[in-house]
């Protein structure tokens, strides 16, 4: 089993889509209508309910090292992005009623047979993964294909990529694989080139994520958060702070009812 | 190609395009209930509206200006619920109070808390179960017991609570041990209701919402004080004995001058960055809380008033219960808002008010630094000096009247 999971490499991603089309085309999701965002080659908007890897397309006004282009100062940012299946995964934390597990592949998969729409994964994702559907009623997310893991097989995103921009394999190797990867770049050039969210010490918030991205401008460009935190971790507080409003309460209670007695007996 | 069937024409509109001749729908995604491809994607009003400017140059970068998070998807029914939530969950507290240390005169109170928790919990059900996706698997909320969510913990009070407000309800006034049996129940919905009334509070405050999670710590003790000030401004509305109303008003004024505290600590909490306040400011968030705030203080103004006659108690008690509402809707809200603005997402997690604020690390995701606010930094920056004669150039010339 092991642990499994993807290395998205978006320097070598070329924007095919290839990966969206897969990944619908073998969970047969449905389409999400046929509109123009107006973002550059991206007409898929975000990750949703029945979209499960999204290509970003940025137009930057500045060169990259290893791009070439004519004249102008230009450079593409292509990333194909997916759900991270977050070491400290804030849905499965959520989720009030067991459907989200963690497999034995380490991959976070949502149960749609007991989901029943509660939605509080959708707020506590950190990354704005997961979703609702509102003609369904229940949460989706990708399942980093646990039907074809199950089978041996390559989820079908990683295996229709055809410049090797999404990897699939054990987290491991794929960390070690990745941190090559960068320090070749960094040789070419591209010193900007870094993994984010490869390991618990570069996103103590998420614990590192089975899904991690080499990544070459700032994470905001590629709509992923800076510094996420599952919400857990900070949830702590709140209930310290419930804790005292509950003593406050019961006080209130009792002055009330004491105080107010005392004005009838007198 | 053979001819098309209208079948299979039925089968192309869940927008999956597959050829029932040629294939089954046995993908993990087959069972995706659809009606309408087209809003499959909740954002996509959103998204027809954004011109083509990519964010990316900018000082503080995004995707398009595109939310990174994804808005809730709760509907009215759950900022209701957390009004009536508290309600009963304050009323069974109060109640538990009455009865314990309020002797025989307040007896009556006791039973009527008892009534307003069991009929709140009632209703609060009614409202959750109305906003689930699927509400016939309601029952799977009791699955499992899971700590770390406020969600499942809520759950089981709530389930709890109304079962002891419903027991103390019917067994009241009951002679022998049925009767002890209902005050047991009773003061166990006591107890319950002090997490009643404030889970809901941790329940925001445990998303990835900013500015639900920013609040965090007034959040909880906002809605506990509101649910106080809601279930004392009802039960006031509630036919009472004079003996009674100044119980309820004691409890209502102390609960009232509390959300209008932990309103101040509230906004304060969010006031690290403009973008985390900037819901409870603008906008329809913004608006109800100012609305909220305006209830409170005028309901407390009419509850201190010298001689307060029938009319001002009444209206005291409904601008009260308006206030108690109108907060819940006002955090609702401002959260939706603060999900939808991706710069409600970044900027706080670039000030180290990201994950950085348990884990005290000094690096983003990225490997820089975060930007620390060092006191240097807080200086205004001077601006480099231009040549005069090149900014003057530009300056219109003031007619001298």
């Amino acid at each position: 089993m092991g642990q499994k999971g993807f290395f998205t490499d978006t320097t070598l991603c070329i924007g095919c889509k290839a990966c969206e089309v897969a990944c619908k085309q073998w969970n047969q999701l449905p389409d999400d209508g046929f509109q123009l965002t107006g973002m550059s080659y991206d007409n898929t908007g975000h990750l949703g309910s029945s979209t499960w890897r999204h290509v970003a397309f940025v137009e930057r006004p500045v060169p990259l090292p290893t791009q070439t282009v004519g004249l102008l100062d230009f450079s593409w940012l292509m990333a194909s992005d997916v759900c991270k299946h977050c070491q400290r995964a804030g849905c499965l934390e959520a989720c009030p009623t067991g459907a989200i597990i963690r497999t034995e592949f380490d991959t976070v998969y949502v149960q749609p047979d007991v989901c029943n729409g509660c939605g509080y994964c959708v707020a506590a994702c950190p990354f704005g993964v997961v979703d609702r559907r509102e003609d369904d009623g229940r949460a989706w997310k990708c399942t980093l294909c646990y039907d074809r893991l199950g089978e041996d097989m390559t989820p079908a995103c990683a295996k229709a990529c055809p410049t090797a921009s999404i990897q699939f394999g054990d987290v491991d190797e794929l960390r070690e694989r990745a941190q090559r990867r960068v320090e070749q770049l960094h040789e070419k050039g591209l010193e900007q080139a870094y993994l984010y969210g490869a390991d618990a010490e570069n996103q103590p918030g998420t614990g590192g994520l089975n899904a991690f991205f080499l990544l070459v401008d700032k994470p905001e460009v590629y709509n992923l958060p800076p510094d996420p935190v599952v919400p857990t971790m900070k949830g702590r507080e709140a209930w310290v702070s419930a804790g005292w409003g509950a003593l406050g309460m019961a006080v209130v209670a009792l002055g009330a009812v004491l105080l107010g007695r005392e004005v009838v007996r007198g | 190609m053979g001819d098309i069937r209208p079948e299979d024409l039925e089968k192309r509109q869940d927008g999956r395009n597959i050829d029932s001749r040629l294939g089954d729908l046995s993908g993990e995604g087959a069972q995706q209930r659809v009606k309408d491809t087209d809003e499959a994607n909740p954002s996509r009003a959103l998204l027809r509206t954004r011109p083509s400017v990519s964010g990316v140059n900018a000082e503080e970068p995004s995707y398009y200006g595109q939310p990174a998070l994804k808005e809730p998807v709760w509907i009215w029914s759950i900022p209701l619920y957390f009004y009536v939530g508290g309600v009963a969950g304050a009323a069974s507290v109060l109640g538990v109070a009455a009865e314990a240390v309020g002797g025989e005169g307040l007896r009556k109170l006791g039973y009527r808390c008892r009534w307003v928790g069991a009929v709140g919990d009632i209703v609060s059900s009614g409202l959750l179960i109305h906003d689930l996706g699927r509400p016939e698997r309601l029952l799977n909320m009791l699955r499992v017991f899971r700590p770390t969510s406020p969600m499942s913990v809520g759950s089981w009070v709530m389930v709890g609570s109304g079962a002891m407000n419903s027991a103390a309800v019917l067994f009241a006034s009951r002679r022998g041990w049925l009767g002890r049996v209902g005050d047991g129940a009773a003061v166990a919905a006591g107890l319950l209701g002090l997490p009643l009334a404030g889970y809901t509070a941790v329940l925001l405050a445990n998303t990835a919402v900013p500015v639900w999670q920013a609040t965090r710590k007034s959040l909880p003790l906002l809605f506990m004080s509101s649910a106080v000030a809601s279930a004392g401004s009802l039960l006031e509305l509630l036919p009472h004995s004079s003996h009674e109303a100044k119980v309820l008003h004691l409890f209502s004024t102390m609960g009232k001058v509390g959300e209008l505290m932990t309103g101040v600590a509230v906004r304060h909490e969010a006031s690290g960055l403009e973008v985390l306040e900037r819901p409870l400011k603008q906008g329809v968030s913004g608006t109800l809380w100012k609305a909220a705030r305006v209830c409170a203080a005028a309901s407390l103004a009419l509850g201190l008033w010298p001689r307060r006659t029938r009319w001002m108690k009444v209206a005291g008690a409904l601008l009260g219960t308006a206030g108690a509402i109108a907060t819940r809707f006002a955090m609702f809200h401002a959260g939706k808002a603060s999900a939808r603005d991706p710069q409600a997402t970044f900027q706080p997690q670039r000030e180290a008010m990201g994950a950085a604020e348990v884990t005290g690390h000094t690096h983003a995701s990225d490997g820089k630094p975060f930007k620390f606010p060092l006191p240097v930094l807080r200086e205004t920056p001077r601006r480099p000096e231009r040549p005069e004669a090149a900014s003057g150039a530009w300056e219109p010339e003031i007619p001298v009247p």
